[in-house]
């Protein structure tokens, strides 16, 4: 019977009930939103000014920040409600939550209880534990923790489960009121013990890994440390590789990186200040100065920024970096980044302030020059002669990694009496087989070669090591082979791909292969006069450029001391002061002479 | 209240950068040419009393500057002459000069680079393209301009002497014969009135305040007057030294001659092309503080809080005007024939001028105390 009911169905037609599927309808406030809309656009009763609307609402002028300063912002709801975490299951009782900005602990348990429930959205929230304990004093005092699987250190919770259930074998105080401090000073072994009576702060400790212990007739919570999260170890840097100097690059968690850093500067200035940024993850944010000589103002105006940061979510410092820069619309990055501690040691002892993004392998460098992003640590690692014919090696490098195309375009269309006649001759004769046009032939291989660097970082494992040789090596010969490229070019191409990875900086490099783009466009359309146009341009943009108030291209536009380490890398001996443009509480980095033993005439003499 | 248009400041170095290249902007163009044809093979004498006479003229327009410490040169005329005689002589100094000089200077660089490399480009391009640099410069404002020409000035001076050295084996010294070339007159005082135009002193005395102030006006104006005349006086000497003066006459763009006359071996000659970003730049500078300069000077007169509104009309009214010369030698004639003694008037007259008034109001007011 069933199998000819089947056959008769799959016979017979029958309405699809289920036919969308699953729909993501929209929330209340977005059908409000939209019913605000329709019932002002029903205001309107002219057709001209429906029309005038509806054209409104198909081009949206696009808003000035200044301009919307005035307007009355949308309210963003704040951390507390954020924490309050709305899961499908807790939303029916979404209602009933309490606004957690303004809760404080009951001295009431169960209460407590509750009110960590109803916040943790428990019991569906898996990975909260929330542990029923009885402290063994006489007479037992009965409680709960709170912490988050996976972010504590098993082995100190351990030690607080066996220090509160199996040795706490002693009178308890009389007075309810002071039993978190009994316990806090008589029972619990660990370093790091606060008494803390709000839950909005017990919430936030908790999220970054610490215990809550709640005790029966307790109005406060002992908020314990136990964080003790996976993370990945201090590894060598991928990016900022050098052959001499320390090895060591940041990791992914907050305390390892600043540590890193007062390794370096063992000195009792040494200040770092934490921010909490972002509403929903609330990310903290470490500010990093030298109390005695960073410029208060910069360090205020630093501090500034990121505390008027309104945004959900911050995963990394390149996030923040855009949302504190001083020019975001412009190619050039103002904000140096880097995965060196060394490197924010140095800055931090020149007077300049480092920003640590918990959670980001990379701190951030206010205020930065575009000459300081053309630097590496290693200069200063190795002798000052190597570090100048670096130095020097690589401005060239700078200019030819977005210069080249532009201006082998610009000679081989518009100025070929610069060429001499025999070189002439042989580019002329291995274009004579390329069926294309030089604009085209250029930005072919280009393109090629922006892919073949994407394809390389993108592809996994082995494969991504041998993709650039393939791309080089496979792709530049078959093209040449193929007559549709110059081999002149392939050369070109090369010269420029490798001067632009000889650019230590990666957010420079990487501005300046956009750059090149509108040089060859430049080069096509006017020779050398459109590479003299986007030159000027530039210049002129870029000179524009301030980071945290200082010129981007200080000390040499505008004009200050310039120092001993600009371009040019002099002896150790003669770094006698600081960079003037960061206005450094001491300027003087060293005496004179700071190489003590040349005034000491009779040096050795004793030995 | 009118609000103070916010000009930003820079050093003494940039400014002296920044007026001697706004000098020397004119080598490029068929300017020297016009000077062999004055002086003859005395033509490296010409700028002595242009380079004196400009001096002269810092001097007078630091001692009007000095007169009101905290203003320009347009509110200085508005206090010697009264609101409405001021403004307009501020006006027509702005329109006349500024816009005129800036429109004949779009209109000689585009012809030069048509010359040059673009033959078959149509002029409003090339018009456009210096039109756009000068609008960027003007909009982002004298400060980013004075660290423009700072940064690109070793640039600028590395080419030149590239191209001096370069041609040292061309040099000839009897091309310096004779001595006064076509007589002393010719030389002494007419070089003076030639060349005295160069240095466009009402620039620096509209854009002081971001210079620093009255107080260094002069040094700075005396060493940027220096590196202007220096460098037209060794461009005009190794002119004259490479080739003679009734060659030199033939040439409409000498420096583009001087440029192609290289040859340092069989595989580094002819380099003129490397020279065209160079002049592109100085170009794009020179162009965009005159419309930056015009633009303040409007604003300051017109009691405007802000200059960046009149740098499109402005610009636009430069642009149309220099495209109404016909050709190349009629722009030419314009240059030669109007401006060169139209520029003198702001440069040199008028800040004798309001000396002169001033002068008279104080020993007035001195008289009825």
């Amino acid at each position: 019977m069933s199998i000819l009911a089947n056959l008769l169905k799959l016979i017979t037609y029958e309405e699809n009930p289920d036919r969308e599927g699953f729909v993501l309808k929209e929330t209340s406030a977005d059908q409000k939103a939209t019913g605000k809309n329709e019932a002002s656009s029903i205001g309107k009763n002219s057709p001209d000014e429906q029309k005038k609307q509806a054209g409104r609402g198909s081009f949206k002028k696009p808003v000035r920040p200044a301009g919307k300063v005035t307007e009355k912002p949308r309210k963003i709801k704040d951390s507390g409600e954020a924490g309050a975490v709305q899961t499908g299951q807790t939303a029916g009782r979404a209602n009933e939550k309490p606004v957690v900005d303004n809760l404080s602990v009951s001295a009431s348990l169960a209460e407590n209880r509750d009110t960590v429930r109803i916040l943790y959205g428990l019991p569906e929230n898996k990975d909260i534990i929330m542990r029923e304990i009885v402290i063994g004093t006489e007479p037992v005092i009965n409680g709960f923790v709170i912490f988050i699987d996976g972010l504590v250190d098993k082995s100190i919770q351990d030690l607080l489960f066996q220090a509160l259930m199996l040795f706490a074998a002693r009178p308890a105080p009389p007075e309810k009121g002071k039993l978190a401090l009994f316990v806090k000073e008589r029972l619990l072994p660990g370093n790091q013990i606060t008494l803390q009576s709000r839950f909005r702060e017990i919430l936030d400790a908790v999220n970054y890994g610490d215990t809550a212990l709640f005790l029966e007739g307790c109005a406060d919570a002992l908020l314990v440390e136990t964080k003790g999260w996976e993370h990945r170890g201090i590894d060598r840097p991928t990016i900022e590789q050098v052959v001499r100097g320390p090895q060591e690059a940041f990791g992914e968690t907050l305390r390892t990186n600043t540590a890193l850093i007062r390794k370096l500067i063992k000195n009792e200035n040494l200040t770092t200040e934490f921010i909490k940024v972002g509403t929903r993850n609330q990310v903290n944010v470490a500010v990093m100065y030298l109390r005695d000589l960073a410029n208060p103002a910069l360090v205020a105006e630093v501090k500034r920024r990121i505390d008027s940061i309104k945004t959900d979510l911050i995963i990394d410092s390149g996030t923040l970096e855009e949302l504190i820069e001083d020019n975001p619309y412009n190619l050039n990055p103002t904000v140096m980044a880097t995965e060196r501690p060394d490197r924010v040691a140095a800055s931090i002892i020149e007077g300049r302030v480092g920003i640590i993004v918990d959670g980001s392998p990379f701190a951030l460098i206010v205020p930065t020059t575009m000459y300081e992003m053309l630097h590496t640590g290693e200069e200063l690692y190795t002798r000052w002669q190597f570090g100048t014919f670096i130095r020097y090696l690589r401005a060239l490098a700078f200019y030819l990694s977005f210069l080249l195309p532009g201006l082998y375009l610009s000679v081989v269309l518009f100025h070929q009496e610069m060429i001499p006649t025999e070189l002439l001759l042989a580019i002329a004769g291995n274009r004579e087989r390329v069926p294309f046009p030089s604009l085209v032939e250029v930005l072919l291989m280009e393109i090629s070669f922006e892919l073949i660097r994407e394809a390389g970082l993108r592809i996994p494992g082995v494969m991504g090591t041998t993709i650039g040789i393939v791309g080089a090596l496979i792709l530049g010969q078959a093209a040449v082979q193929a007559n549709i490229v110059s081999p002149i070019l392939v050369i070109l191409v090369a010269v420029t791909g490798l001067s632009s990875f000889a650019i230590p900086y990666y957010s420079l490099a990487f501005s300046l292969r956009i750059y090149r783009f509108f040089y060859i466009a430049m080069g096509a359309m006017l020779g050398f006069f459109g590479i003299s146009i986007g030159l000027f341009a530039q210049i002129i943009l870029t000179a524009n450029l301030k980071s945290f108030g200082v010129p981007y291209l200080a000390p040499i536009g505008p004009r200050t001391v310039t120092g001993a380490d600009v371009v040019t890398r002099l002896p150790v001996f003669f770094h006698e002061k600081r960079p003037d443009y960061l206005n450094p509480l001491e300027i003087a980095r060293q005496p004179d002479v700071s190489r003590g033993w040349l005034e000491q005439k009779d040096g050795g003499k004793d030995n | 209240m009118v609000k103070i248009i916010k000009e930003g400041r820079f050093g003494p170095g940039e400014a002296i950068v920044l007026l001697g290249i706004s000098s020397m902007a004119r080598i490029f163009l068929p300017y020297p040419r016009l000077l062999v044809d004055i002086g003859g093979p005395a033509v490296w004498m010409m700028p002595l009393g242009g380079l004196a006479a400009a001096l002269t003229g810092i001097y007078l327009m630091s001692l009007v500057l000095k007169k009101s410490p905290g203003s320009t040169i347009i509110e200085i005329t508005e206090q010697a002459f009264g609101p409405f005689i001021g403004m307009a002589v501020n006006i027509l100094v702005t329109f006349q000069i500024l816009v005129v000089i800036g429109a004949v200077f779009i209109r000689e660089f585009s012809e030069a680079m048509l010359t040059i490399t673009l033959r078959y480009a149509p002029i409003s391009l090339i018009d456009a393209a210096f039109l756009a640099m000068g609008l960027l410069g003007a909009y982002l404002g004298v400060e980013a301009l004075a660290r423009t020409a700072r940064l690109t000035y070793l640039y600028v001076l590395g080419g030149l002497s590239i191209l001096i050295f370069s041609l040292i084996p061309f040099w000839n010294f009897h091309n310096m014969l004779p001595f006064f070339g076509n007589g002393p007159k010719e030389v002494f005082l007419m070089g003076t009135y030639s060349t005295a135009g160069i240095a466009e002193i009402i620039i620096a005395g509209v854009i002081v305040q971001a210079m620093g102030g009255a107080k260094i006006f002069a040094g700075i104006g005396y060493r940027a007057m220096l590196l202007g005349f220096g460098i037209l006086f060794l461009s005009l000497t190794t002119l004259v030294l490479t080739y003679s003066w009734p060659v030199s006459e033939e040439f409409t763009l000498p420096f583009l001659r001087l440029a192609r006359t290289i040859y340092l071996g069989r595989f580094f000659q002819r380099p003129e092309a490397i020279f065209i970003l160079v002049w592109g730049i100085v170009g794009a500078i020179k162009i965009a503080l005159l419309l930056y300069t015009a633009a303040v000077s409007l604003a300051r007169s017109l009691k405007l809080p802000e200059y960046r509104p009149l740098i499109w009309p402005l610009g636009l009214a430069m642009f149309i005007l220099s495209l109404l010369p016909l050709d190349m030698p009629s722009v030419i004639e314009v240059d030669a024939v109007y401006i060169r003694s139209a520029i003198l008037l702001p440069d040199y007259l008028l800040p004798l001028l309001i000396l002169a008034v001033l002068w008279l109001k104080g020993r007035g007011a001195r008289a009825g105390s």
